[in-house]
């Protein structure tokens, strides 16, 4: 009621104003008019004047002479009039021409008074308006003001959630990429946590996550067209880090939960985007890891590809499909090891899956953000510089990377066509260490130890793992110094 | 910080003032033109009731000069012509005039927020 008070104030103090105005114009239509009715009264005592005057040869006046004297005269050659035509043209006519030119300029004023009562008409209607108008505002009269409120319309634009705009290194894209995968479990999941895991979920997110998932759709279209086999390595990384990111949003959420535990030896990323999330989801999740039920769903949409701007111009590219393809690659090849690797009881353990190859050393995988590491991560690093490099050393690092020596792309061709259902059996064997089976997302155990270990983290871990693993692997590594792959994987030819 | 403003607004509303004094001569200089224009008309229309008998002056100063009839209607054509073309001339010029003020308006406007911002605070400080 005051909002209403107050706009019929200032709703009354514009129309008075209103009313003002138009009250002036007709006032000045009005001045006008008179003018012109004056003028008009001139010319046709003119006319008279012109139709007699040559009636007489001439004519005795009084003529003034001066402002104050007049003289007796005579006026002569009473038909030769000379008439001003406008703009100081003088011509000599005769009366009756003289008369013909007054009534042409009659004509000519009889339009403009025309016009002049018109505007003036015109205006003293809405002068009237301006006055009933005045007669709403403050309640009186039988006009009644009809409002209707248009939230209906503000709803369907935001579909039920504020969407701010973001930068590109902030957290939301994250939630994007989580809640695609938080999609695909719930079309997958059976279990009954995930049924209430999903009446937690409102419709006002399922509207975000479509939204959502239609960019990373887009993205996808466009990661198809631009480097498909580049992606190959970039998968891992990715999927590492969509699952951090995950992990920071809902809480049970089952895939960050397996993998949690392994996440914690993974460095944090120095991607900004990551750095957020893991420090809050990495403490709450392992607790709840061991209070949560189990939780099995299984993953079997088509993976989608996922971006992951990580600053500094670079995005990676992340590829359910590539981090499957990588997985199956490696665990083609990685038969024998996995009898190590299913038995998880320590973090020293997890360690292990996260060195590159254990034929002799571990080799500690980078950070997928770091330029050197991403040719073996499942991210595609975007950025123009690393590009080249990245294409060079691609072939390269494939072999190095993996334990399945793959060698060429076509490889990659061939993992892709294996159906993720086998995978995911692995994948279930290995993690029952934890309390649920996953079977969700594949690749992403084998693809985890690819990713981000910070070179700092490796002696400690290194120390623990001499202690208590087995001699079979030999730390030759110069733990504190920064080591690429390729050189250690050279120095350990040598 | 509230005065460095304060300075910026006034300089800036001086110059809005300076436009607007603009656009007004202008206004003023094509409604003349368009009184002209009447005036040449209704000049053009009476010569065309004339005959060649009838003597054309031309008031130059205090001298009433004779003129041709023929060469009368053709001076004021041209005349009439050059005020078409003034007038065109004034009506684009108006334009730009506006549109300039129009910014000169968007300008003072946001000056005009920040320095009440900056005075908030500044009552705020105090």
């Amino acid at each position: 009621m005051a909002e209403k008070g107050k706009m019929n104030k200032e709703h009354l103090g514009g129309v008075v104003r209103l009313r003002e105005e138009h009250q002036k114009v007709v006032k000045d239509c009005e001045s006008r008019m008179q003018h012109w009715k004056k003028v008009s009264g001139d010319y046709d005592t003119l006319n008279n004047r012109l139709k007699t005057l040559p009636d007489q040869l001439s004519y005795d006046i009084t003529v003034p002479f001066g402002p104050l004297a007049f003289m007796p005269g005579k006026l002569v050659h009473t038909n030769e009039v000379t008439a001003l035509l406008g703009d100081n043209w003088f011509a000599k006519v005769s009366a009756k021409q003289a008369q013909k030119i007054v009534s042409h300029r009659m004509k000519y004023m009889k339009n403009e008074l025309d016009d002049l009562s018109k505007t003036a008409k015109d205006f003293e209607a809405r002068v009237g308006l301006a006055e009933d108008l005045e007669n709403i505002s403050p309640g009186k009269g039988d006009y009644v003001d009809i409002r209707e409120d248009a939230r209906n319309i503000e709803a369907a634009v935001n579909k039920g959630r504020q969407r701010t705009a973001h930068k590109p290194n902030s957290k939301p894209k994250f939630d994007a990429m989580l809640d695609l995968k938080e999609e695909n479990e719930e079309n997958e999941e059976e279990a009954e946590d995930g049924g209430s895991r999903k009446c937690t979920i409102t419709e006002e997110e399922l509207w975000a996550k479509l939204d959502e998932l239609e960019k990373l759709e887009q993205l996808e279209d466009e990661q198809d067209r631009l480097c498909d086999s580049a992606d190959m390595n970039g998968e891992d990384t990715s999927s590492l880090s969509s699952e951090e990111e995950k992990d920071g949003d809902a809480a049970p959420s089952v895939n960050g939960l397996s993998l949690k535990p392994s996440r914690t030896s993974a460095p944090h990323s120095k991607a900004p985007p990551f750095t957020d999330r893991k420090p809050e989801g990495d403490d709450d999740e392992e607790e709840e890891g061991n209070r949560l039920p189990t939780i099995f769903f299984s993953h079997a949409m088509e993976p989608k590809k996922v971006r992951i701007n990580t600053g500094k111009n670079t995005m990676l590219k992340f590829s359910e499909r590539k981090e499957q393809k990588e997985h199956s690659k490696r665990k083609k090849k990685n038969g024998h090891s996995h009898h190590e690797l299913h038995k998880i009881t320590t973090p020293v353990d997890i360690y292990r899956l996260f060195v590159d190859v254990k034929n002799g050393e571990p080799i500690p995988r980078k950070s997928i953000l770091k330029s050197r590491s991403r040719e073996n991560s499942v991210c595609s690093d975007t950025s123009e510089s690393s590009a080249a490099d990245f294409e060079e050393r691609r072939m390269v690092g494939r072999s190095f990377s993996h334990d399945e020596a793959t060698h060429s792309d076509t490889s990659d061709g061939i993992t892709e066509e294996d159906s993720p259902t086998a995978v995911p059996l692995h994948h279930a064997s290995r993690f029952e260490a934890f309390s649920g089976t996953v079977v969700e997302k594949d690749p992403m155990p084998s693809a985890v130890p690819h990713l981000t270990i910070a070179p700092p983290a490796l002696p400690t871990i290194l120390e623990r793992k001499q202690e208590e693993v087995a001699p079979d692997i030999a730390p030759p590594q110069e733990a504190p110094k920064r080591v690429s792959k390729f050189k250690a994987a050279r120095l350990q030819q040598k | 910080m509230a005065e460095a403003i304060q300075k910026k607004l006034k300089g800036e509303v001086e110059k809005y003032s300076q436009m607007q004094k603009d656009v007004s001569k202008g206004v003023s200089a094509r409604q003349k033109l368009e009184t002209q224009l009447a005036e040449n008309n209704i000049v053009k229309e009476e010569l065309d009731l004339l005959d060649i008998t009838n003597t054309v002056y031309k008031l130059i100063g205090p001298v009433l000069v004779k003129q041709d009839l023929d060469e009368a209607k053709a001076t004021v054509t041209k005349r009439l012509e050059y005020i078409n073309g003034e007038i065109q001339r004034y009506e684009a010029l108006l334009k730009d005039l506006e549109k300039k003020s129009e910014q000169h308006r968007e300008v003072l406007s946001s000056l005009q927020q920040e320095f009440q911002k900056a005075q908030g605070l500044a009552v705020g400080k105090v």
